[in-house]
């Protein structure tokens, strides 16, 4: 639209339209009972007003609903909520858009949302009751047109799978005792293991529903109980109403065995549960209740009358009980909060969840829940009547020990249901043993390995229950199951038995995979831009050396392996720890799981990470026990509250601020520190020390932030069920949300370190040492990005030896703004009292916060994704030694919170499976020998993913490595497939 | 052209993966005796520096045409260098912002050459790769390749050359022989009329040098792999193959590396302003797998295995 047409046509429209609009939604509400059942929620109306604006104001009108009665008027102050257009031309839009493009105007900051989120989310519930029709044919004519797999609710049909080449081991690791051949490739590959091609089919074709059943529960509980005050009107202990209403939970919901499964329990009523958690981040999806089947990206199916009890009895109740709803009452909506809702500097995860742990698994395997228990209650005994807080706290937590056994005890009764109705006789064998073991454990120590297993998941399904789903982790699950392996086997005698046992074991872990699949968090909409295609990232680490500094890599490792090859899934994400201590043949399996997957598991030098984390004097066997959370972030298994994803920092936004004296181009916002002109700076030097202060005014806004999120998770959902599996929670009798956990940290995801790096390189080698241009010269082409600045923009791309070119000044520059972040957050404490940490990898943010950045002196344009974690820029150079040189040359010292580095390898169709496998060993472990800490590979060429994009039913498999965690292809947003597929790619 | 005498280096090329086992360092240096109609490194036939245009990478940007003393360069036209009157001064190539002018050929201090081959010491040794030299023609510079080649292999990295057998055998035997691996030995026609059409001299020393070496290779312990281009109507037809196999055989060699075609030298061709005979026009095609078996096929008749 030109200038002409918005004058004439716009201006008058908006001016006018948005009272008529507002009037028009008044009176509908008004007048049809139809609609206006959805202002009433099960307690009586949703009392609130919303205002909306054009930014200079010359356009301002509310709608404001109290008692079941919509009025409109002029003005938009003194609202509940308001939201801030950037122009009169935003208005429109907002009308006539379908729901998700109304997304990418709020991430692009053309819309801005002031007061309650809750609200917000209810109006555009509110406007979908009326406009739902037009919603859902927008959204359907854009799936049409985007190319993109079809699910269906039966998750019927199959899939074809990838094809792959099994060898041999040809040495077997000191470690393996029972397999003959480590890599067990005589077991063959899906289709040998029918039940599980099973389940992999229906979680290609499944589509995802909303299940209520948690929050249902929780809140019927919180309604009969209260929340911020008891039955008798005293303040509750947050531990024990979160342990009470925990407990109900797990006593009361639906006790499932999925039809074939050797593990009992589900996460959720549906077979692949969207998990809601209103109580942390979870009315977001208010919105999109009515629209969400047919969103184009990642649609979930829903019930009518769960949407129904959402809307009435389940939202309403959290309108203000959440963690960011909490900070904006208690601390009146501070600057730091208002910059995170706008993306564009940083993204906390904490809004979500605080999570991103491991628990001390081998305790349950080895005490049970009773164990357990006796322990809290030792602890209890010892603990003065006067010491109310550690009194309630462990209280609490036996409370929430007794609700896993509960739901345990209903799953082996339910077991025994199932095999009443079963008629096959071999299943109703199998439901017996289920029924046996869960009526044993968790409650009691395991015995086997299909206890063991089954514990792990119920406990699993407790984790969260009891908080969101986001990055849980399991920790090294090959060294806490092999005692039960070996137990096992040891008691048989043929070799026949044996490999039945062993077939049954690859089995067993590939069931539990597929269990961790039941589940998907729950992403809004505007989630599928930021953050798409992935699941809740649950890693699962295997190798490495034992705690006692010895291999540790054992037939449990193997068959992890094996279970990770075959299913190719993407979730558990699963990451492999090589030491020096580890054998040739196991970084060889290592490479092979990932050219048969395409892309998992993610290679970690152990040394290196180990190394990264000296300087906070782990005691060796504790740090030896390491293992990645969510994408690849190392905790100290079983002691460690380390939420290692505690926010995406886009280090790039500090770089803008530099150029333009601490203003925002995308915002529009003067927002950080005035540190000077373009033309002020003498020297490289002094503009490098500007882009210091502008990183850390961020990241003091950013930990502010983070901090009182922290309060908040411990005001509002404290875990008492987690504290107790964490070392010292007990003893200390203190929540792991208020720091009884022995180890505190928060981890932070710095994006950007490739593109900071080349854009310094590239101001100091032209402006300060060839004064080719002058940095306004550089920040004028910047902001017409590079229109007429061709010849100025070729020689930013070519002249300048650039990070991942091996060269000597290219590493050095990236080594300062390493230890420029890193110096920066590690003065840094947490509401946990614990120091914070940072990594270099990204999610999927570099492509949304690059959508949220403009030009950059590295000549990239405007709006292009950044690289993934800190892979050098494709341009750098053409040889991947010379990446894989300046990567590992990072000094660990600056990465405790480890890296991302991807390599998209490509075998040519010709070369020998064994001499791929042989090319990616060299490549991975000479990474290793040079001190490098992750590599994650992309094992297929572009061409395939063009293809995918073309035909997505076809490759509905395809696996990709983002940046830390998998996804699939054809489930991405387009800038993120493109992304892809412009990365660098390696010939093998 | 001498053994003593430095020869200018076309590329320095790392993580090859094509150019012997494992990751590779390859030296590829200017300058060949034969002139193959088909060279897929037609860069590296003249031992002096050439001047190269790449048409895809050009933004336009007028800076090498206004700084030409010649005037040699014309933005209109789609070879860009006239070269009647390029002088080879290289200043365009300084000031191309994109790369897409290139002077191909530099020299290079010899010892700056193994200390970038030593740099990628620890990917040899997990990939089981080291060193190549290749062309051009390295035993065009029998000093030269001989210092680098015992420099580098006294490092414990894996040696070899990739040659064309067109060589003066005692230089070659004295200076280079004693530290090199591995040696892959093109044997492209055996015909030596047609060999002479096609590559511009006759191969009686070519095969006569195979011949010594294959009779030294398991006393001195170095690896001799002879390999055959694949070049359509030239080298794959059945008469020349089947001399080549015939050859191999009465010597006892056990296994060969057929080559298949690449077409993609023609691009490579036009941008150093080289005009391919006719002939190959039509030639821009892969070779089809059924072709590439039928090959294969007339050399295991004769008891070789191809690679």
């Amino acid at each position: 639209m030109n200038e002409k047409e918005k004058k004439f046509y716009v201006q008058p429209v908006a001016r006018v339209g948005i009272r008529t609009a507002l009037a028009g939604m008044a009176f509908a509400f008004n007048r049809f009972e139809r609609f206006r059942k959805y202002l009433r929620n099960a307690d009586g109306w949703n009392n609130f007003s919303v205002g909306i604006k054009t930014q200079d104001g010359s356009v301002a009108a509310t709608i404001e609903f109290k008692d079941g009665k919509a009025t409109t008027r002029a003005g938009a102050e003194n609202v509940t909520s308001q939201m801030i257009l950037q122009d009169e031309s935003v208005m429109m839009a907002l009308v006539s858009l379908p729901p998700n493009e109304l997304n990418n105007l709020l991430l692009k900051n053309k819309l801005l949302i002031k007061g309650n989120y809750s609200y917000i989310s209810y109006f555009n519930f509110l406007m979908s009751v009326l406009l739902k029709n037009k919603q859902v044919k927008d959204l359907k004519a854009q799936r049409e047109k985007m190319k993109l797999p079809t699910l269906d609710s039966e998750g019927k049909g199959q899939i074809k799978n990838r094809q792959m080449t099994f060898v041999k081991a040809d040495s077997r690791d000191p470690g393996v005792k029972h397999l003959e051949d480590q890599n067990l490739s005589a077991y063959g590959g899906l289709v040998d293991f029918p039940r599980l091609k099973r389940f992999v089919d229906i979680h290609h074709r499944q589509k995802p529903a909303v299940c209520i059943e948690r929050p249902k529960l929780m809140t019927r509980w919180y309604r009969e109980n209260g929340f911020e005050n008891d039955k008798q009107g005293k303040p509750w202990v947050a531990e024990l109403r979160q342990a009470e209403a925990f407990k109900y939970l797990m006593e009361n919901r639906k006790p499932i065995i999925r039809k074939d499964d050797l593990i009992a329990g589900t996460s959720g009523s549906k077979e692949i549960s969207v998990l809601l958690y209103p109580d942390g981040a979870g009315t977001i999806l208010w919105g999109e209740l009515f629209i969400m089947q047919d969103r184009p990206l990642n649609p979930y199916d829903i019930d009518p009358d769960d949407a129904w009890a959402l809307n009435n009895e389940i939202f309403p109740y959290y309108f203000k009980r959440n963690f960011r709803e909490w900070i904006r009452d208690v601390y009146d909506e501070p600057l730091y909060q208002e910059v995170d809702e706008r993306f564009a500097l940083f993204f906390l995860w904490k809004n979500v969840a605080l999570s991103h742990t491991i628990l001390d698994y081998p305790k349950l395997l080895r005490l049970g829940a009773d164990g357990i228990i006796e322990e809290i209650k030792a602890e209890l005994d010892k603990t003065s009547e006067q010491n109310f807080e550690k009194r309630n706290t462990l209280k609490a937590m036996i409370l929430t020990y007794e609700g896993i056994v509960a739901y345990a005890l209903n799953l082996s009764k339910q077991a025994l249901l199932d095999m009443e109705a079963e008629s096959d006789p071999k299943r109703k064998e199998e439901l017996k043993k289920l029924a046996d073991i869960c009526a044993r454990v968790p409650k009691e120590p395991c015995q086997s390995l299909d206890d063991a297993v089954n514990a792990v998941w119920i406990h699993w399904v407790a984790v969260h229950m009891e908080s969101t789903n986001a990055g849980f982790s399991l920790g090294r699950m090959d060294q806490w199951l092999q005692p039960y392996f070996e137990s096992d086997i040891e008691k048989l005698k043929t070799k026949e038995e044996k490999e039945e046992y062993i077939r049954h074991a690859i089995e067993l872990v590939g069931c539990f995979y597929m269990r961790c699949t039941d589940h998907l968090p729950t992403i809004p909409d505007i989630g599928n831009y930021l953050f798409g295609g992935s699941s809740s990232d649950q890693a699962i680490t295997l190798g490495g050396v034992t705690p006692e500094g010895e291999d540790g890599v054992n037939d449990m490792t193997y068959i992890f392996l094996k279970a990770t090859e075959i299913l190719s899934i993407r979730d558990p994400n699963v990451n492999a720890r090589y030491s020096e201590k580890n054998t040739e043949a196991y970084l060889k399996r290592l490479c092979e799981v990932n050219i048969n997957t395409a892309g998992t598991p993610s290679i970690h030098n152990d040394e290196a990470v180990m190394q990264s984390l000296e300087r906070f004097n782990y005691p060796p066997e504790h740090l030896r026990d390491w293992a990645a959370t969510g994408c690849v972030e190392p905790t100290i298994s079983g002691k460690h509250m380390g939420h290692t994803n505690c926010m995406m920092f886009n280090m790039v936004a500090a770089l803008e601020m530099a150029l333009f004296n601490g203003y925002h181009p995308l915002m529009r916002w003067h927002l950080g520190p005035e540190t000077g002109q373009a033309e002020s700076f003498e020297n490289f030097e002094q503009f490098f020390d500007a882009f210091s202060v502008q990183i850390k005014f961020m990241a003091d806004l950013a930990c502010d932030y983070n901090n009182k999120l922290g309060e908040a998770h411990s005001v509002l959902r404290p875990t008492p069920m987690m504290s107790a599996l964490m070392y010292d929670c007990i003893k200390k009798g203190k929540d792991a949300t208020k720091g009884g956990a022995l180890y505190n940290t928060s981890g932070i995801a710095a994006i950007g370190l490739a593109d900071i790096t080349d854009s310094l390189l590239i101001i100091k080698q032209f402006v300060y040492e060839e004064n080719l241009y002058t940095l306004r010269e550089i920040c004028e082409a910047i902001k017409s990005d590079y229109k007429g600045h061709d010849l100025m923009r070729a020689r930013m791309m070519k002249s300048v030896k650039l990070f991942g070119s091996n060269d000597h000044q290219a590493l050095e520059m990236a080594n300062k703004v390493a230890t420029l972040i890193h110096q920066t957050f590690s003065l840094k404490e947490n509401f946990r009292g614990g120091p914070y940490t940072v990594g270099f990898w990204s999610m999927s943010n570099h492509v949304a916060f690059g959508t949220l950045t403009g030009a950059l002196p590295s000549g990239r344009l405007a709006g292009k994704p950044f690289t993934p974690g800190l892979t050098p820029q494709a341009h750098a150079s053409h040889n991947l030694l010379d990446n894989i040189k300046d990567v590992s040359g990072l000094d660990v010292k600056n990465i405790d919170n480890n890296i991302a580095f991807n390599v998209k390898v490509v075998p040519s169709s010709k070369d020998r499976h064994e001499d791929v496998i042989k090319n990616l060993y060299a490549y991975s472990k000479a990474y290793c020998d040079l001190g490098g800490m992750q590599m994650q590979f992309n094992v297929l060429s572009s061409k395939t993913m063009r293809t995918a994009m073309e035909n997505p039913d076809d490759y509905r498999d395809l696996l990709v490595r983002i940046s830390g965690y998998n996804a699939y292809f054809v489930t991405l947003n387009r800038d993120m497939q493109m992304e892809l597929i412009e990365r660098a790619e390696y010939g093998l | 052209m001498g053994s003593g005498k430095h020869p200018l280096i076309l590329d320095l090329k790392g993580n090859s993966l094509d150019d012997g086992p494992g990751i590779r360092t390859v030296v590829f240096v200017k300058g060949c005796p034969l002139s193959c109609t088909w060279c897929h490194n037609p860069e590296s036939k003249r031992t002096g520096p050439q001047l190269a245009f790449a048409a895809k990478d050009c933004i336009g940007c007028g800076l090498c045409a206004d700084a030409c003393p010649e005037r040699a360069l014309d933005l209109m036209s789609s070879e860009r260098v006239d070269r009647d009157l390029c002088k080879l001064c290289f200043d365009c190539v300084n000031l191309c912002p994109t790369g897409a002018l290139s002077r191909m050929g530099v020299s290079m201090d010899l010892d700056k050459i193994v200390e970038t081959v030593l740099e990628d010491k620890v990917f040899y040794s997990t990939s089981g790769g080291g060193l190549t030299l290749s062309g051009g023609e390295v035993t065009l510079f029998p000093k030269f390749a001989g210092e680098i080649l015992q420099k580098v292999k006294a490092q414990g990295i894996h040696t070899l050359i990739e040659t064309c057998g067109y060589f003066v055998w005692e230089p070659f035997e004295k200076h280079m022989l004693p530290y090199i691996d591995t040696i892959y030995y093109d044997l492209k026609i055996f015909d030596s009329d047609l060999h002479k059409l096609h590559c511009g001299a006759d191969n009686k020393l070519i095969l006569q040098n195979f011949e010594r070496l294959h009779a030294l290779a398991t006393k001195m312990g170095f690896e001799l792999l002879a390999r055959t281009p694949l070049i359509p109507g030239i080298t794959d037809t059945p008469e020349n193959l089947e001399q080549i196999a015939g050859f191999l055989q009465g010597l006892g060699v056990k296994c060969a590396q057929l080559l298949p075609y690449n077409p993609t030298w023609l691009e490579k061709s036009r941008g150093l302003g080289l005009v391919p005979d006719d002939y190959f026009l039509d030639e821009q095609k892969w070779q089809s797998p059924e072709k590439i078996k039928d090959c294969e096929n007339i050399f295991k008749n004769f008891g070789i295995e191809p690679l």
